[in-house]
């Protein structure tokens, strides 16, 4: 140990022992704080919002890809210290010097160093009465400190979406069937509220039907990432937002949603160009059946096509080639416990070629988190519902994260929230 | 000897020339097949052990089983017409053969051979109740009833198939006439009343009041009987012990079995007046038995009128028991013991300590402590600590030691207390006492004074259930105290106190007082209680605030992590559990 690093270390000893030490003296001389991401994190999640609030406050952060599981480096200031002691995020104080160890060690190996400049605006897709406890985003920015919007149709349509840099979407039904529940689930009082809630959007807006009315928003959705916008969807949205995308004038909606039958020869009508993910899917013809297509590898809630779960692993990407790739699976794990949604998974063969896979489920004929391009913005997929409720059920009690604060498949979705800040021209893949 | 015996079987056996040496290892081996679940094979097998005796009712049920998974039941007609040929009244291959013919949906066959099993056994129910059962297993309802009435009609008894005329009807929701098809079985076979209260039991509550005056226009005592059980079963214990009262039978076996019967149903009743009537049942079944059981029924209904609330009851059964030199030893110092508990939950602790003395050479040296414990608390409770002191001083168990800790605090000897607590050891007693004297400790640690009868006097309030006047007892103590020497943590006790006595208010002034910085020890824990109040009265802004202080002014507290739980729900970032 050098003589420096004794004498600091004594000193912070002999401040912690002290009746009136506190958190503001701790880090008060070293000029960095670093945020561990590997097993040394106290709070993997709320690590996430340390990092988004210093950026909000207008500090310069980086992001350490690969180096200990995507650490964060922060000014040491007496907000971040503050904030880092109220969220019981564990943060290392750095002289100058040893930062300059670790940008040798970074450039020296398969790791990179990300400027973080600017917070995104974040948005989320959601219905007005949608209980914060049932979409995963919302509980991991609710839980992380991340500030966010929500907006649903009438704003998607009025094109507010383009004050917004980041916005997720979750098990919305873009093809307007109401998650199919509609059959299984007639006269549930959500249901009926849903349907009710949806018709009066589709007709306030001028729609002859919600199937109709959803395929708009698709389109206004993809419209926002073609102009520079980023998209992460979980669950059912993942797939419906591409059905309805490719139902360019062909009827996918069972005749409940929109009064007339679905056309039986659907799939081959399908303009997969539209799409921004999938491409020769076959599409589910009955309505009692709470599937859309085979895009969907899990099929959960078809008895007889339903696939048990397995893990998926995470892929390890150049950091310094394909940066974003490599932003979006920081994480402690590599291989990750699987978990259940309206859509699980997606199929291989349904992916287009262009589609940049982040995770698969090794030997499985699914992969579970996609990433690609579209115009001058980028998607993100993640199939399921909920990373700490494989098998989640409607009415399942809400998931508590200060129960799972070191979850690897809810870092996945804070990867994404925080990889818009990254700087622009960092961006390479 | 054994192996002597083993050899003769064996040769036996061996030497067993025709039937029994050529049957049973054929009849063995079918049933092997048939467990192993080759039930081709023991088809076959089954077959082999027929064709030498075609009516072999063992055959001719494994026949029937290893037929059924196969699916190729009726594969058993050739083998039942067989089996009637040779046996043409055996009752085993009827019942097979009505079930078989039931199976293949030939009900004409099925009506004519029950027609013709009932010729041969002319006064027998089975070949209607198997009939019967038959049709039931066709659900044909209707068919049944044809064939139970048949079988009353050929019978010439207007009792005959009562029973299963009963559960026909049951089966239709048809009550009334469930109800006296049962009277007319029970009059038959007593051992159907359990089952008719049983299933009568379930009627709606709609259709009781008409059963009950059915009943109540019959005169005999199976009908009393049945009505007195059926108002317990319907939540009328004492309506059913007044029905049995009234029509009680001189004859003691009779009056006995009808006790029973409705004790029975008492037992399934949980209420206190359910337990009650138990409790008068025992003791009149008590006085018609001899004195042993007699005893032991007498212990049973001090026990339910003590769970029943009715101590005055209860002791009087108690007290019967205790004196009872004819009563079996352990009978009356169990009866003894029960006594003083019931006394001391009286507060009737005079005679309690002398039932005590009493009973010193009767009961164990541990028993004889713990009862002596209770009467310390007893004693403690009702303020009166210096016989409490003085009854304790003897026990020296960690027990003991536990109790006159309290007893020394209680009477403001603080230094005498911790010492005992201390002496006690932090596991004496059940989870919540151990629990309860840690607490204690910690709250007497930091004074500084050997002796503050004030504080042993709010402390006894406290025991004697008096919350509020010990919190504001506790908080004038604490005013003469400084905060790290007791003042603090004393606050911090009548703080939680009143916030459990629905005084937030008050709660938060003391909490608030609690929460000084120069008591590090109390501080953040009043500091957390203090927040959980302002969580508890939708100010979560102040509860953030106040949090937030707590995790950066006293971050190595232990209390940090709960702190930082609650912060989250304050701020709405987890949901409230």
């Amino acid at each position: 140990m050098k003589r420096r690093e004794f004498v600091w270390r004594a000193g912070v000893g002999l401040v912690a022992i002290s009746p009136a030490w506190s958190w503001s003296r701790r880090w008060v001389a070293a000029p960095w704080l670093l945020v561990p991401m590997d097993d040394a994190q106290t709070d993997h999640l709320k690590a996430y919002g340390l990092t988004f609030r210093a950026l909000k406050r207008g500090v310069r952060a980086e992001w350490f890809l690969n180096y200990r599981s995507g650490a964060f480096l922060l000014p040491s200031d007496a907000a971040t210290a503050r904030d880092a002691a109220l969220a019981g995020v564990q943060v290392e104080p750095l002289d100058d010097e040893q930062l300059v160890a670790i940008r040798g060690q970074v450039q020296g190996g398969n790791m990179d160093a990300v400027p973080l400049e600017k917070p995104p605006k974040v948005a989320v897709y959601a219905p007005p009465n949608a209980p914060p406890w049932d979409d995963a985003v919302t509980m991991a920015l609710n839980y992380a400190g991340i500030d966010f919007e929500k907006v649903w149709d009438g704003d998607v349509l009025s094109r507010k979406l383009g004050n917004y840099d980041w916005l997720h979407l979750h098990h919305e039904d873009f093809t307007g069937q109401y998650s199919k529940f509609f059959l299984n689930y007639a006269g549930s009082p959500w249901l009926v509220e849903m349907v009710e809630q949806n018709r009066a959007m589709a007709r306030s807006q001028g729609f002859p039907s919600v199937p109709a009315e959803k395929q708009a928003v698709a389109v206004a959705i993809a419209n926002f990432v073609e102009r520079g916008g980023f998209l992460f969807a979980m669950c059912t949205a993942t797939e419906t937002l591409d059905l309805a995308l490719a139902a360019d004038g062909v009827d996918i909606a069972a005749s409940y949603a929109d009064g007339s039958p679905m056309d039986p020869n659907a799939s081959a009508k399908m303009k997969w160009n539209r799409a921004l993910a999938f491409h020769d899917a076959h599409l589910e013809l009955s309505p009692t059946i709470p599937v859309y297509s085979d895009i969907d590898g899990h099929q959960v809630n078809s008895p007889d096509r339903r696939q048990p779960l397995g893990s998926f692993t995470l892929f390890n990407f150049s950091a310094k080639i394909d940066p974003v790739a490599t932003m979006l699976v920081q994480n402690h794990r590599q291989v990750i416990p699987d978990f259940y949604g309206l859509t699980t998974s997606f199929t291989r063969k349904t992916l287009k070629p262009s589609v940049t896979v982040l995770a698969e489920e090794p030997g499985a004929p699914w992969v579970k988190y996609i990433h690609g391009e579209h115009g001058q913005g980028t998607w993100t997929f993640f199939g399921g519902h909920d990373p700490e409720d494989p098998q989640h059920q409607i009415g399942d009690v809400p998931t508590d994260l200060s129960l799972h604060p070191h979850s690897p498949g809810y870092r996945l979705i804070l990867n994404n929230v925080l990889f818009p800040a990254a700087k622009k021209k960092e961006l390479k893949t | 000897m054994a192996a002597v015996i083993l050899s003769l079987v064996f040769i036996v056996g061996l030497s067993l020339p025709g039937s029994l040496g050529a049957q049973q290892p054929s009849m063995t081996q079918a049933l092997d097949l048939e467990r192993r679940g080759d039930y081709a094979a023991a088809v076959e097998a089954y077959r082999a052990v027929l064709s030498t005796k075609p009516a072999d009712p063992s055959a001719l049920l494994g026949l029937e089983r290893s037929l059924l998974p196969l699916n190729r039941s009726d594969e058993m007609l050739p083998a039942l017409r067989t089996a009637l040929a040779a046996a043409p009244t055996s009752p085993a291959v009827y019942g097979i053969a009505l079930r078989t013919w039931a199976a293949a949906d030939q009900l004409d066959s099925v009506r004519s051979m029950a027609e013709r099993w009932a010729r041969i056994a002319p006064t027998d129910e089975t070949p209607y109740r198997e009939w019967g059962a038959a049709e039931l297993g066709r659900q044909n309802r209707a068919g049944a009833r044809t064939a139970y009435l048949r079988g009353r009609q050929r019978l010439g008894r207007p009792d005959a198939m009562a029973a299963e005329l009963a559960q026909l009807a049951l089966a239709e929701n048809d009550y009334p006439k469930a109800l006296r098809e049962w009277l007319l079985a029970v009059r038959r076979l007593p051992g159907y009343r359990a089952t008719a209260v049983s299933t009568l039991g379930q009627a709606p509550d709609s259709s009781r009041a008409d059963l009950l005056h059915l009943l109540a226009g019959e005169s005999d005592l199976v009908s009393r009987r049945l009505e007195a059980e059926l108002r317990v079963r319907w939540g009328d214990p004492v309506g059913g012990l007044r029905v049995l009262t009234a029509a009680m039978p001189s004859d003691p076996v009779q009056s006995i079995a009808a006790l029973r019967g409705l004790l029975d149903q008492l037992r399934t009743l949980r209420t206190s007046e359910g337990r009650q009537v138990q409790g008068r049942v025992l003791e009149a079944l008590a006085e018609r038995l001899p004195p042993a059981q007699a005893s032991r029924l007498r212990l049973e209904a001090a026990q339910v009128y003590s769970a029943a609330g009715d101590r005055d009851a209860a002791r009087r059964m108690l007290g019967g028991l205790a004196d009872d030199r004819g009563a079996p030893a352990a009978i009356s110092s169990g009866a003894a013991a029960t006594l003083v508990g019931v006394l001391i939950s009286e507060n009737k602790l005079d005679e309690a300590q002398k039932r005590l003395a009493d009973l010193r050479p009767n009961v164990a040296a541990d028993e004889y402590d713990s009862l002596r414990r209770k009467v310390t608390v007893g004693l403690m409770h009702s303020g009166e600590l210096v016989r409490a002191d003085s009854t304790i001083a003897a026990d020296s168990s960690v027990e003991g030691l536990a109790l006159s800790g309290r007893i020394h605090l209680y009477r403001g000897d603080i230094r005498g207390a911790v010492e005992r607590f201390k002496a006690a050891g932090p596991y004496t007693g059940d989870r919540v006492e151990a629990t309860g004297r840690t607490g204690l400790l910690v709250l007497l640690q930091p004074l500084q004074a050997d002796s503050l009868p004030e504080l042993g006097r709010a402390l006894l309030q406290l025991e004697q259930g008096d919350t509020v006047q010990a919190a504001t007892a506790l908080e004038q103590v604490a005013a003469h105290l400084p905060p790290p020497y007791g003042g603090a943590e004393l606050n911090l006790l009548a703080g939680r106190l009143l916030l459990a006595a629905g005084k937030p208010a008050d709660a938060e002034r003391l909490l608030r007082a609690a929460a000084v910085r120069d008591a590090l020890a109390t501080a953040p824990a009043a500091e957390l209680a203090l927040a959980e109040l302002l969580v508890s009265t939708h100010r979560p802004g102040e509860a953030v605030d106040v949090l937030e202080h707590l995790i950066l002014t006293y971050p190595q507290s232990a209390l940090v992590p709960q702190a930082r739980r609650k912060l989250d729900e304050a701020r709405g970032a987890v949901p409230k559990t």
